[in-house]
Formats: C-alpha cells, structure tokens, sequence
C-alpha cells in the first residue's frame, strides 16, 4: 500500500550536490502538489565537511520534518557512517556505488546506483550527480518526473544542451532504481491548490515585513539571519524601501531607531551574538518609545557556540536582556506560515505601543522549507503608530494618556518637536528625575502593553482544551508537537498543547486556565536550563517539569511522543 | 504686496531648557554658533533633527527648539544616518564629545565618513571627558594625568582630522568654541555640504581639562590658497602641529543618500503579491493531479 508520506535523506560532503539535490527534490514535490517540510544540517566549514538534507513529503500538511528516514541516499561512506541509524525499520538505501561500502545485513534493502559513473558518461560532468541521485530517489517512491523535467528546462532555459544532459541524466537515475521501483510509492495528492507556496522561514518573515510596508532595514550578516539580508537587499528597494548593510549590529538597530523615529517602518535581523551586541539600545527604544522589529534567529550557544544548529536559548535574552528594565515585545512564530503573519504582528505591536518587539526564530524554523498557504493578503490588517499631526493641544511627547500611548512627533511634522532621549524624562521629554516623575513613567511605559496580555493576541491551541497531560511550547517544537498529539490520541491519551505567539508580556492568565485541569504540565523546549519551563512556573505558579534538550537539533514528533507516553498516568 | 517672511533669527533655535554646562564650558561657544549657522542658513525647526551621544557636550539637542535625538554613549551617527536615509528631506546634525565618538563610537566614524552619509557631525573636542568627571579620552595628550592616569597618559593622542580625510570624509574643518564667527561659517559651510561633514571643535572644558589659553596660542588660520582639494595637503594640515584652523579638506562626490534614491528609482517595480507569487510552489507547473 502507498503511504502518505516518505521521509528522504540525502547525505555526503557539502560541495556533492547534497544540498542542490535536495532542492531540486522539495521544489518538485511542491509542484506535484505535495506538502513538504526540510530539514538539514551543514558544517560550519565553508567548504567540505558532512552535510545532510532532509525532505518529508506527502499529501496532507506536515508539520515537522520526520524521524525514521524511509529512503537514505549517501554520497560517500561518511554518510553511511553517520546516518544508518537514522534509518527507518523498512528504510531503503540508495548509495554510490565506487564510494560506499554497505554492511551485508543492510544490502537486501540497498540499492548501489552509479552516480558518479553516469553522471560523466550521460551528463558529462561530475555535476550531473545530483540529478542521477534524484531520478534514483523518483523511481523509489513513484514520484512523476515531469515537474523535476519542468524544473532543468526552465533552469537552463538558455542552455539545450545542459538541459538535456541534466534530464538523461535524471531518467538513467531512474533505470539505476528500477528494480526497487515503487517499494516506497507515496499516494497522490488529492486535492492540489494552485494557491500554495513553499519558502523557508527567513523568507516568511522578509517578505511579511514588506507586507507590514517595512521601509527600512538595516542588518550585519550572521548565520541563520542573513538570509533576511540578503533577500531583502534585493527587493526591500523594488517596494520602495532601503537596506543597508551596516559596520556591526550596533549601528544596526541604532540606525533602525533613527529611521523610525524619522517615522518609517524599520527593523533588523541577526542572531544571539548581535542581539547581545543590541541590548543597550534595545532599552534606549523601551524608554523613548520608539517602534522597531528586531528579529533574532536563535543559533545554538553560548557565545559563538554552534552557529549552523539550534536552539532556543535566548528566551530569557528577548524578555529580560539589559539594564534597568526597559519594555518590549517577545513573540514567537511557530511555523513557517506564522513568520509572516508574526511579522506583520510584529510590526503593529510595535507600532501601535510604540515599543522594540523582538521576534524569536531559530536555526530550525528559519532554515526550513515548507509548502504552506499563500497568505490571504486581504486579511492583511495594519496599524500605525499616534502622531502628533492634527493635535488640538499643547503637544507632549510623552503624554500621560489614558492608554499610556503618547502622540509621537515625526520630524517634519509642524509643531512636533521634541527631543527623544533614553535619560528619564516628563511629559514634554524634558530630563527628569523627581522619584513620582519615574514612577510615573515606568508605570505607564508598561501598562501601555497591557492590552497584549488580554486578548488581542493570537494563541495557539491543539489538542484537547482540558488535557491530562498539558504540554507548554514556544516557537519552532509547535509542528513536531502537534504531530505527537495526534499519534498521543490516536492511543487513547488526553494531551493538548498551548502555544503563546507572545511571550511578552506573559499570558500568565490564559496558560494558567489551560494548565488548569491537567495532571502533568510539560514544556519541551530546545536548550539547556529549560528557560520556558521556569517562566511559566514563575508567571503562573504551577508546577511544570521541564524537558529541554540542546543538542543542536529540533525536536521530532515522536521525541515528544516519547515525552508524553512516559506521563501517562496508569 | 507680497512680504518677504522675516529670516529666523539664532534665538529662534532655542530651546525653553537652560544649558547645564559648567560656566565657562566651551560647549556654550559651540552652541551659540549653531543657533547662528542655524539662523544663517534659515532652517525650518521642524524640518531639522540634532542627534547626539552620551556626554556633557550630547546634551545639546535639549538646547535647542528643533527635533532633537540624544541617543547613546557613542551612537549619534549611526542614529543620524537612519534619520537621513529614511527621510533625505531632513537637514540633519550629529553633535557629541572626543570620547563619544573616538572611543566608543570610534568604529561607526570611518563608515559615516566612507559612505558619504550626508549630514554634519560636530565634535566638541576638550581632550577629556567631562561627565564622567575628568578622565583621559582618545584626543588628551601623552602624559596627561587624569583621575583614570595618575602616573601620567600612556597613549598618543589619536589625529581626529589625519583620521576623518584617511576614512574618506568629504569634508573636514576644525573651527574652536572661542571664535564663534569662523565656528559659525564653519557649521553653515558644512551643513550646505552635500556629504560627510566633519567639524572639530576645539571646546574647552573648564572643570577639568582648561587648556583654553594654550590652545589660543597654538591656534592658526588655514593659509588662504590651501588647496581644499588636494588630500595630501590636508594630512600635512592635520599632521603639523598646533591646530590649523578652517577648511582642511574639500570634495565633492556622490553621497550615499543620492546613490540609494537613485537605486530605488531604478528598481521600484513590485508589490507583495509579484513578492508571494514569485514563491508559488506551482509556478508555471501544469496545474492539477500529476499522472504517474
Ligand atoms: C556604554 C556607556 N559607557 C560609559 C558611559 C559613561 N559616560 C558617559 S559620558 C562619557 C564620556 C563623555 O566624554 P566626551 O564624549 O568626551 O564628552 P564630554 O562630556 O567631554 O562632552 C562616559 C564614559 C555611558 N553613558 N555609557
Ligand atoms: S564638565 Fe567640562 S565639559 Fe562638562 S559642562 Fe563642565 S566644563 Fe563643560
């Protein structure tokens, strides 16, 4: 019988066509109208060094990229070395046959295919090896080579002969396979949108910045965030806006601060290193209520730490990082899909309380491909910020209002001149530091954020409402916990899982109701000291047990199946 | 009749708070020349932002009646260079101290200056830092003692001008607090520059670093046929001693705000939807169930 879904790992040396294989694999499943979801893992190297590429794909949504890999594809005896355990009870092997040596309790289900050989002969380079790899892999799980032929052509468009050398190369891939034809068949997709996209996290959220009408970005490259550079340097000026690479992260977020308070929507992408690198003006935004996004693509730490894995650590960084206790916005998108809508999020807390929101991604949410819905962009909601433009009152900066939100001069505006400043200052923006005056200010710095505890926020629910086993998460474990609830509940288990797209400020009210019956409270989260976990006992006061991992990787569904069978009160 | 509006007068640019500066600082020279240049050149309050860093001489925004932006120890020109870009409408000033901006802000000046940012940054120079009360700061000389060098200052002194032409600055002038007529032509040059301006301003402070008598001493005008052109003439300026005042360094060249106006000219030609199209999984694929 077909299945529903395969999990395919590719494997060798970066440099092998792993990586370019595994693309040409997860765009034409999204062109036959599968679901995908990628993971990979790549040295920190430039050059050289094992690198693994991973596609689930099927025909309902997935969530997370798999765990047993079904059809494991090794480039060199490394990769045998390294992934055989990953394989799957019924998995099947495709290797290269001059460079790998497979163990005789493993040859029934290991088929050698002569990439290298072919691809010199047919395609006439080494080059070609990729496409003999994912013609092999076509004919193993049935997969129709018309979108991967649709694919080379448009690719080398200008080049017949590339083109063709590539699609014999693909169709002698196939032959090499056909003896295991079909052995791990998926089953068509059924319902085929034309309206989906596939994008990586990175992508989700640049592009969901221009749909907040993001103007400025400036940024400084650090892996996993400089895609969001990189992307945006190319079209942020096609909607009108600018990029800049700047000299460091300082200068980063200190020009984003200066362009907002210019009265343009501005933000900044990086990684732990260069948040830490942002703080001091993190809590200069906090004080002198300026809007700007700030997204953080947690790589694994500390410090300079494991920059090609990841992790979950900066939590606490987001939400507390800096001296004296300026506000801001934590939030956490969960899915690919969500980066863009939590962007746009981003953008309208931001500009709405006038306040730093940082959005927390990580290597494994950022990096990863996903097919998803094309976002409705008439659902697309913007908010802008108060100005001073039209005011029939003597003009304060910051005005202790009844929401605690203050008008904001924007320099050409007539009549709006203030001077921001990160000293404490009164209502006019003057310096002061009377004791009533900084109370005063602290206290309406932070209830002006009020209104995202209390119900404009989205969370998201899964699972039973009033579970047995309550599982708690942020960000990136969403998919592969959602997965586990299904497989939890399908044997009979009352699990549920709460996920809070803001972390902060805490919605300590709604997780506390949703914890409210549950037997156990767990939070799976990617780091070491369980940061999550001590949070919500903190804001809630409820005993949770933690069950953080860091070992660079992000959780499968069934390491969080494992979790929660393990709870099941007998 | 049509009527001429009346120019703004320098009192027009101030602020309702008085300086805090010590009596006598010479920040207050440095300001009452930026009210002039700012009169001189009929600058609309609303339409002009002061940003500055962290130090006694920072707090000058707060002096005056314009949009103003005291940011952090060492970060106005970063600041400035986001105000600028996202609005080039704005005539935009960065203004701090030696130590804001050549020690903890020394890495953002080269990048200013070899971007051609188009704004003015203006250096209170008093080769100390005054509100952390007196201690040696990246212009105080060799030898100096100071709270921070009792045993005398170790370091050289860094040349703030041999550094501002080296970095590519397209503007460079060292006027002094105590000759605010030359200080104010020189901030009016300056801010009609289009570029980076840079303008040391030798300004004493009296607390803790009062070399106001020395330095007159040592003071002397750029000779009238410098070439403002020729770069190498401006380091040989910079590296004389005693302090040449005036224009040492002169050029024009494209600004990075003009080059990035002309790049968004030239590529502004999407919207979201070609942005999420262009990710359609399905493009230009035959649509519907693929045939095995
Ligand atoms: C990150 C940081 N480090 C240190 C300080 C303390 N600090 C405030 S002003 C200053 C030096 C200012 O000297 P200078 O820029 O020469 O200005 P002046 O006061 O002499 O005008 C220092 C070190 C600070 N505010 N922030
Ligand atoms: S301490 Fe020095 S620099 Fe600061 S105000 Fe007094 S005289 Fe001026």
């Amino acid at each position: 019988m077909a299945r529903k879904s395969v999990v395919i790992r590719l494997a060798g040396e970066s440099g092998e066509g792993v990586i370019s294989s595994g693309d040409i694999l997860t765009q034409a499943a999204a062109r036959g109208g599968y679901w995908t979801q990628t993971f990979r893992t790549y040295p920190a190297e430039i050059k050289g060094g094992p690198c693994m590429y991973q596609v689930r794909m099927g025909e309902e949504r997935i969530y997370s990229h798999g765990k047993d890999v079904d059809l494991l594809v090794c480039f060199n005896q490394e990769a045998w070395d390294l992934h055989w355990d990953s394989l799957g009870p019924d998995g099947v092997i495709l290797f290269d046959e001059t460079a790998v040596d497979i163990p005789e309790e493993y040859a029934a289900r290991a088929r050698p295919v002569r990439m290298e050989k072919l691809a010199k002969e047919i395609g006439g380079s080494l080059r070609a090896k990729n496409m003999v790899a994912v013609g092999a892999v076509a004919g193993v799980i049935s997969f129709n080579t018309t979108p991967i032929e649709e694919l080379v052509l448009r690719r080398y468009a200008h080049k017949q002969g590339v083109a063709d050398a590539n699609i014999a190369a693909l169709r002698a891939g196939g032959d090499e396979s056909a003896d295991l034809r079909g052995s791990l068949a998926i089953t068509d997709p059924v319902e085929v949108e034309a309206d989906r996209i596939l994008m990586s996290g990175n992508q989700a959220i640049a592009v969901g910045a221009i749909a907040a009408g993001v103007k400025y970005f400036a940024g400084y490259p650090i892996t996993p965030a400089s895609d969001i550079l990189e992307w945006l340097s190319a079209k942020l000026p096609q909607v009108g806006g600018i990029t800049i690479q700047c000299e460091d992260e300082i200068a980063s977020i200190s020009s984003v601060l200066g362009a907002s308070y210019a009265g343009v929507k501005s933000m900044t992408a990086t990684s732990g290193p260069g948040l830490s690198l942002m703080t001091e003006m993190l809590g200069y935004a906090g004080t002198a209520e300026i809007p700007c996004v700030v997204i953080d693509a947690q790589r694994g730490g500390p410090s300079t730490g494991l920059p090609t894995k990841t992790e979950q650590s900066d939590l606490q960084h987001a939400l507390y990082g800096g001296h004296g206790e300026a506000p801001r916005v934590v939030i956490a998108p969960i899915t690919v899909e969500d980066c863009f809508w939590a962007t746009i999020d981003a953008f309208n807390y931001s500009e709405r309380y006038q306040v730093p929101v940082i959005l927390l991604t990580d290597q494994g949410l950022a990096t990863r491909m996903e097919v998803i819905h094309k976002p409705d962009t008439d659902l697309i909601e913007l908010w802008d910020r108060r100005t001073s433009a039209g005011l029939d009152r003597e003009y304060k900066r910051y005005e202790l209002t009844e929401d605690s939100i203050s008008p904001m001069g924007i320099p050409g505006e007539e009549g709006g001149q203030y001077v921001s400043t990160g000293i404490e200052h009164d209502e006019l923006g003057h310096p002061a530091y009377t004791p009533e005056n900084h109370v005063a200010m602290q206290t309406k710095r932070w209830a002006k954020l009020e209104p995202l505890k209390n119900g404009i926020v989205r969370h998201e629910h899964y699972g039973e409402e009033q579970p047995e086993i309550a599982i708690i998460g942020f960000g990136s474990t969403y998919g592969a916990v959602r997965e586990a609830i299904d497989l939890a509940r399908a044997e009979g288990a009352s699990v549920g899982a709460f996920y809070p797209r803001v972390l902060g400020p805490f919605p300590g009210e709604q997780v506390t109701a949703f914890a409210a019956k549950a037997r156990r409270v767990v939070v799976p989260e990617v780091n070491f000291t369980g940061q999550l976990a001590r949070l919500v006992r903190g804001e809630c006061g409820i005993p949770v047990e933690s069950h953080a991992k860091c070992d660079g990787l992000p959780f499968t569904a069934e390491d969080v199946l494992d979790v929660i069978m393990e709870r099941i009160p007998s | 009749m049509s009527t001429v509006p009346a120019k703004r007068k320098p009192s027009d640019y101030k602020s309702e708070l008085k300086p805090i500066w010590c009596p006598g600082c010479g920040d207050f020279g440095v300001l009452a020349s930026l009210y002039r240049a700012f009169a001189e050149l009929d600058l609309d309050p609303a339409n002009t932002v002061v940003v500055s860093g962290i130090g006694c001489s920072s707090r000058l925004p707060g002096f005056v009646s314009t949009y103003g932006f005291h940011s952090l120890h060492g970060r106005p020109l970063p600041v400035a260079m986001g105000v600028k870009l996202a609005n080039p409408d704005l005539n935009v000033i960065a203004v701090g101290g030696d130590g804001d901006g050549f020690a903890i802000g020394a890495g953002h000046f080269p990048h200013a200056a070899r971007r051609n940012v188009d704004i003015t940054y203006l250096v209170m120079d008093n080769e100390i830092y005054g509100l952390t009360k007196g201690q040696v700061s990246p212009t105080s000389l060799t030898d100096q003692k100071a709270p921070s060098t009792p045993w005398g200052n170790l370091e050289t002194p860094l040349n703030t001008l041999a550094f501002a032409v080296a970095s590519g600055a397209s503007f460079v002038a060292r006027g002094a607090s105590f000759n605010t007529k030359a200080l104010t032509e020189l901030i009016v040059q300056a801010m009609e520059h289009k570029g980076f301006s840079y303008i040391d301003a030798l300004s004493p402070c009296v607390m803790f670093n009062n070399h106001q008598e020395e330095w007159k001493e040592l003071v002397t005008d750029v000779a009238p046929d410098h070439d403002v052109a020729d770069k190498t003439a401006a380091f040989d300026l910079a590296l004389k001693g005693g302090f040449k005042m005036g224009i040492l360094y002169r050029e024009q060249r494209a600004t990075i705000n003009e080059k990035y106006a002309a790049l968004v000219e030239a590529a502004k030609d999407s919207d979201l939807e070609t942005m999420l199209e262009a990710f359609n999984a399905r493009k230009g694929a035959a649509i519907g169930k693929p045939t095995v």
